[in-house]
């Protein structure tokens, strides 16, 4: 590198140290020609990809648009006045923001505490922190179908049945029991399964971050487990806390996957007990082939999400610097 | 900065353009695709969904081969798709982009996508065997006066329930909905259920009931289906007595519950009778769904694969020549597609009774109940109109008021009935 700049600089081409501005120039317009032609494959996709398809289904929102996705027959606010007039819509919206509130608590304490204890362990540390990340790497689907066909079957073969059994209880179809409403069982414990391990190696990223003369000092001064907890690994997690939260808001708001694929029937659409945002426009927008009204109902649940995380970061600040 | 390594840079710029232009390409072209186009001056696209019988794929492959055979010029490229599940919304998605399928299936007919002009006319491919196809058939695929599908089988739904089993409790197979309860609750002993419709409990159900009490979904322009609240309601009973299986690992519409003896009496399609038999023998009868009561009648569901053409493919002269062959004129593919794997009717009458498995035992009186008791859905039937009467039975049969949750959800599909008509 060294060796072959002043070559060129100097012998190859003495005029340019002449001119040193306009060679300046030339450097500078070259390595922007770089840039523009190193990012435009991936600034072309995103914008064709996402962009532009963003701000067409935007407008589709504001069309109407059965079987079709061409532009042209505005209908002003009529698809969204519809979505909103629609009940089964606004249930979906209630049983979200209830399943948000109920999920985000739960796998936030579930993900923290598993985080500080395999943090504490001494010997196997890397086993136990890649037995528990796992379940992240499998799809949400596949999951699912181990949930619905093999742990929570309803028949006495299942595991969960097989387990109750040996209670004396009776074979028990955990997802199509309403009343109690079992099947919260059901979700409940797929999504922290598969969620729990990835937000603890965030939560573990963020231990690691805290300055070990912190613990050294609190045990010197003799303060016990749950102090210390209190009073400096919480403290200190605070902007990774809110990080990981903002994830978990939104997860839980675009929850869809487990949802469609424990309550799908194959056959007949309709019976599920309980209905997402995204389920229920799944249905409208790509089975119904009502384009305008889904995309309207995508804008309504993307405002629904910029709320909440608007709310949190009125409420926790986003990741400021501790002052 | 170095001339060799700005030109390293520059050959990395190349050669990561080249890979960039080449994935491309390589996205473009159809992984699935079978073409066959060797010579062919036409080749037509032809979308299946994923049929679950062993040798279907290479059966619609073999058909097609044999028609490039008998005409060089067209070749078929045989797709072969989702599962019924998924099937129509890929084929929606695809419909409305470029590479649409020429030919494609249709589980559920819908007028909607005729009268979206997504369907091209199929009265010429008809002609003059047209009288000699299922007269429901016709009806169902007629919109407006014009036919705009071919159907190529028909199945038909009916109660299986095991002989032993109900001698075994002391009951025969019910004939109006009170005998079904209480069929279903004597059957239903330890580890057995009486009957199963479906892993949710409600399966294609609300339909059978409100047919037979003798109402049907959609009169002329009219969705009437809350009249059927009395029969509908009945699901309710049906669940608080428990005596129906749910949350098996298959559904209503493979036999896996009531071969292992989970059920005593199912729901189910004929295409599951060769299955059935294997594992049962003659331990088994089927009726149709009962009469609800002595005003009522007994019904059963008639369905089937349809075939239609896209009314925007470049090759509709082609695909509807090929249709026609097909469908129409080649009766042996049309047997062979019936029994050979699955279990079906052909359409055409004449044909049927030239089938020999379709006339004894079991598959004898199934094609009596498809003749006497069976009713197809409206071709203006969709699925936002389904899926609202499903989650209506669905709370109803946990308990709400079956009228009122009929009536809302009636209204509901008629505002996307009126939509519909224009």
């Amino acid at each position: 590198m060294t060796v072959t700049t002043p070559l060129r600089g100097s012998a190859a081409r003495p005029a340019s140290a002449a001119t040193p501005r306009r060679r300046r120039l030339t450097e500078r317009r070259s390595k922007a020609l770089a840039f523009i032609v190193l990012t435009a494959p991936m600034l072309l996709g995103l914008g064709l990809f996402r962009y532009v398809a963003i701000g067409w289904s935007f407008l589709l929102s504001f069309s109407e648009a059965r079987r079709t996705i061409a532009l042209g027959n505005w209908v002003g606010l009529d698809n969204y006045q519809e979505l909103l007039a629609d009940e089964r819509f606004r249930d979906s919206l209630t049983m979200i923001v209830g399943f948000t509130a109920l999920i985000v608590p739960l796998t936030f304490v579930a993900s923290l505490a598993l985080a500080v204890l395999v943090n504490r362990v001494r010997r196997g540390r890397s086993f136990f922190r890649t037995a528990f990340l796992l379940p992240a790497a499998v799809s949400y689907v596949a999951a699912a179908m181990i949930w619905k066909m093999a742990l929570f079957s309803g028949v006495p073969s299942g595991l969960a049945n097989t387990l109750g059994a040996l209670f004396g209880a009776d074979p028990t179809p955990w997802i199509q029991t309403q009343s109690p409403p079992l099947y919260w069982i059901v979700l409940v414990t797929l999504r922290l399964w598969l969620q729990v391990g990835l937000y603890m190696i965030l939560f573990i990223a963020g231990l690691q971050s805290i300055p070990q003369h912190l613990y050294e000092a609190a045990s010197l001064d003799g303060a016990g487990a749950w102090r210390t907890f209190r009073s400096i690994t919480f403290p200190m997690l605070r902007n990774t806390s809110i990080a990981i939260l903002l994830l978990m808001f939104i997860a839980a708001l675009q929850a869809f996957d487990e949802f469609y694929a424990i309550f799908s029937t194959g056959a007949s659409l309709g019976s599920e007990p309980v209905r997402t945002p995204l389920t229920h426009l799944y249905g409208v927008a790509l089975q119904d082939q009502d384009y305008g009204v889904g995309s309207a109902g995508a804008f309504l649940l993307t405002l629904l999400i910029v709320l909440v995380t608007f709310l949190q970061g009125r409420i926790l600040g986003f990741a400021r610097d501790k002052d | 900065m170095s001339a060799s390594s700005a030109l390293s840079r520059r050959g990395f710029l190349g050669t990561s353009l080249l890979f960039v232009a080449g994935a491309a390409v390589a996205c473009s072209s159809n992984p699935q695709g079978t073409a066959a186009a060797k010579g062919a001056k036409v080749t037509l696209t032809q979308w299946y969904h994923q049929y679950g019988e062993e040798g279907t794929q290479a059966a619609v492959k073999r058909y097609a081969e044999q028609y490039t055979k008998a005409n060089p010029d067209v070749a078929i490229n045989v797709v072969w798709g989702a599962d019924t599940s998924q099937y129509e919304t890929k084929l929606n998605a695809a419909l409305l982009g470029a590479d649409a399928p020429d030919i494609f299936e249709l589980g559920d007919f819908r007028a909607e996508m005729a009268r979206a002009g997504q369907l091209e006319p199929l009265d010429d491919v008809y002609g003059a065997a047209k009288g000699g196809f299922n007269k429901a058939d016709l009806d169902y695929l007629t919109v407006d006066g014009t036919l705009y599908g071919i159907k190529t089988i028909d199945d038909v739904m009916v109660l299986y329930y095991r002989k032993s089993l109900l001698k075994k409790a002391g009951v025969t197979p019910p004939t109006t909905f009170a005998e079904l309860v209480d069929t279903a609750k004597k059957l239903t002993t330890d580890g057995v259920k009486g009957l199963f419709i479906g892993n949710d409990g409600i399966g294609d159900s609300p339909y059978l009931l409100a047919w037979s009490q003798g109402v049907d979904l959609i009169d002329g322009k009219k969705v009437v289906y809350a009249d059927a609240a009395r029969s509908i309601g009945g699901l309710h009973q049906l669940h608080s007595d428990k005596s129906v299986l749910l949350g098996f690992t298959t559904d209503w519409y493979d036999p896996g519950a009531f071969n292992q003896g989970a059920a005593a009496m199912q729901w189910g399609g004929m295409w599951s009778l060769p299955a059935i038999e294997k594992a049962l023998g003659d331990d088994f009868g089927v009726v149709p769904w009962p009469a609800y009561d002595s005003a009522g009648k007994p019904v059963a569901r008639l369905g089937g694969w349809t075939q239609a053409v896209n009314a925007k493919s470049k090759h509709v002269a082609e695909a509807k020549k090929y249709l026609q062959w097909l469908w129409v004129q080649q009766t042996d593919i049309q047997i062979d597609w019936a029994v050979k794997y699955g279990f079906h009717v052909p359409p055409q009458a004449e044909v049927a009774a030239r089938t020999p498995e379709l006339k004894k035992g079991a598959a004898k009186d199934a094609v009596a109940i498809a003749n006497k008791n069976g009713i197809s859905f409206p071709a203006e039937w969709t699925q936002a109109m389904q899926a609202s009467f499903i989650a209506a039975a669905a709370d109803i049969a946990k308990g709400a008021a079956p009228e009122k949750a009929l009536r809302k959800a009636q209204a509901t599909a008629q505002s996307a009935l009126d939509k519909q008509m224009g």
